[in-house]
């Protein structure tokens, strides 16, 4: 559920929605959302001084029971 | 729609209005902001209904329902998170600036009905001893709503400090 939330609430903002994916991962310490956008919007989802980057974790930590940490990275990231 | 001011003279035009009116636009934003909502709500497997309105000058979506908490959070900081996310949502479909106000579970109403009261309280106490007041660390939709109650009893504020720390000054009229 998370996964597929972030992806909405991500692809709803950006100029390449299709280029959205959001990996899952379990990680030793907890929950990693790994999103993957478009090269030119990955600017857009961090947002001036990363404050579209942490409504995410807001509104994605709230749905969470739990803590989740989520990178943006671009899809051609590794 | 909105026959009903066309009587008004030019009272809906500050912006550069060409193509689509104000209201149409405004309509735009909410219909956008729904479908964002609701795709949210679906996901997350939580009831609401959306409502749309506008509020002086300026769209409000407000998701209706009785479990909504968890898309409020404390002191307002998921909804506000939601709000600006929303925001981002409508600028990608119309490309212009918005100003949307987002609402859930009535937060902002009951909010609004609270600081309210504390405003009159501020105002009369600054009335009487001819001191200004500072309150509160607030959101600005809650600066917003003290500054109006002031201005409308005659009074001066000012917002002070830095988000979210930040603050009104409600102050003696000059």
């Amino acid at each position: 559920m998370l996964s597929d939330a972030l992806e909405h609430l991500v692809a709803g903002v950006v100029d390449h929605p299709d280029d959205v994916s959001v990996r899952h991962k379990q990680l030793r310490r907890g929950r990693l959302l790994e999103v993957r956008v478009h090269p030119d919007d990955l600017g857009k989802v961090i947002g001036r001084g990363g404050r579209t980057a942490s409504s995410f974790r807001t509104v994605i930590g709230a749905l969470a029971d739990g803590s989740v940490r989520i990178d943006f990275v671009d899809v051609d990231g590794r | 729609m909105s026959e009903a001011d066309s009587g008004a003279v030019v009272d809906d035009d500050r912006d550069e209005d060409q193509g689509m009116s104000k209201a149409k636009r405004l309509e735009r934003e909410g219909d956008v902001a729904a479908d964002y909502l609701e795709g949210l709500l679906d996901i997350a497997d939580l009831d609401g209904d959306i409502d749309m309105d506008v509020e002086s000058d300026r769209a409000v979506v407000s998701v209706l329902g009785d479990d909504l908490d968890v898309l409020v959070g404390e002191n307002g900081e998921v909804l506000e998170a939601l709000q600006e996310l929303t925001r981002l949502a409508v600028v990608r479909e119309t490309g212009e600036r918005s100003r949307l106000m987002l609402d859930v579970g009535a937060y902002r109403a009951r909010r609004r009905a609270e600081v309210s009261d504390l405003a009159k309280r501020v105002i009369e106490a600054v009335r009487t001893s001819g001191e200004s007041e500072s309150l509160g660390a607030m959101s600005p939709f809650e600066r917003k709503v003290v500054h109006d109650a002031v201005a409308e009893a005659g009074l001066q504020s000012s917002s002070e400090g830095e988000e979210p720390r930040r603050y009104v000054v409600v102050m003696p009229p000059v």
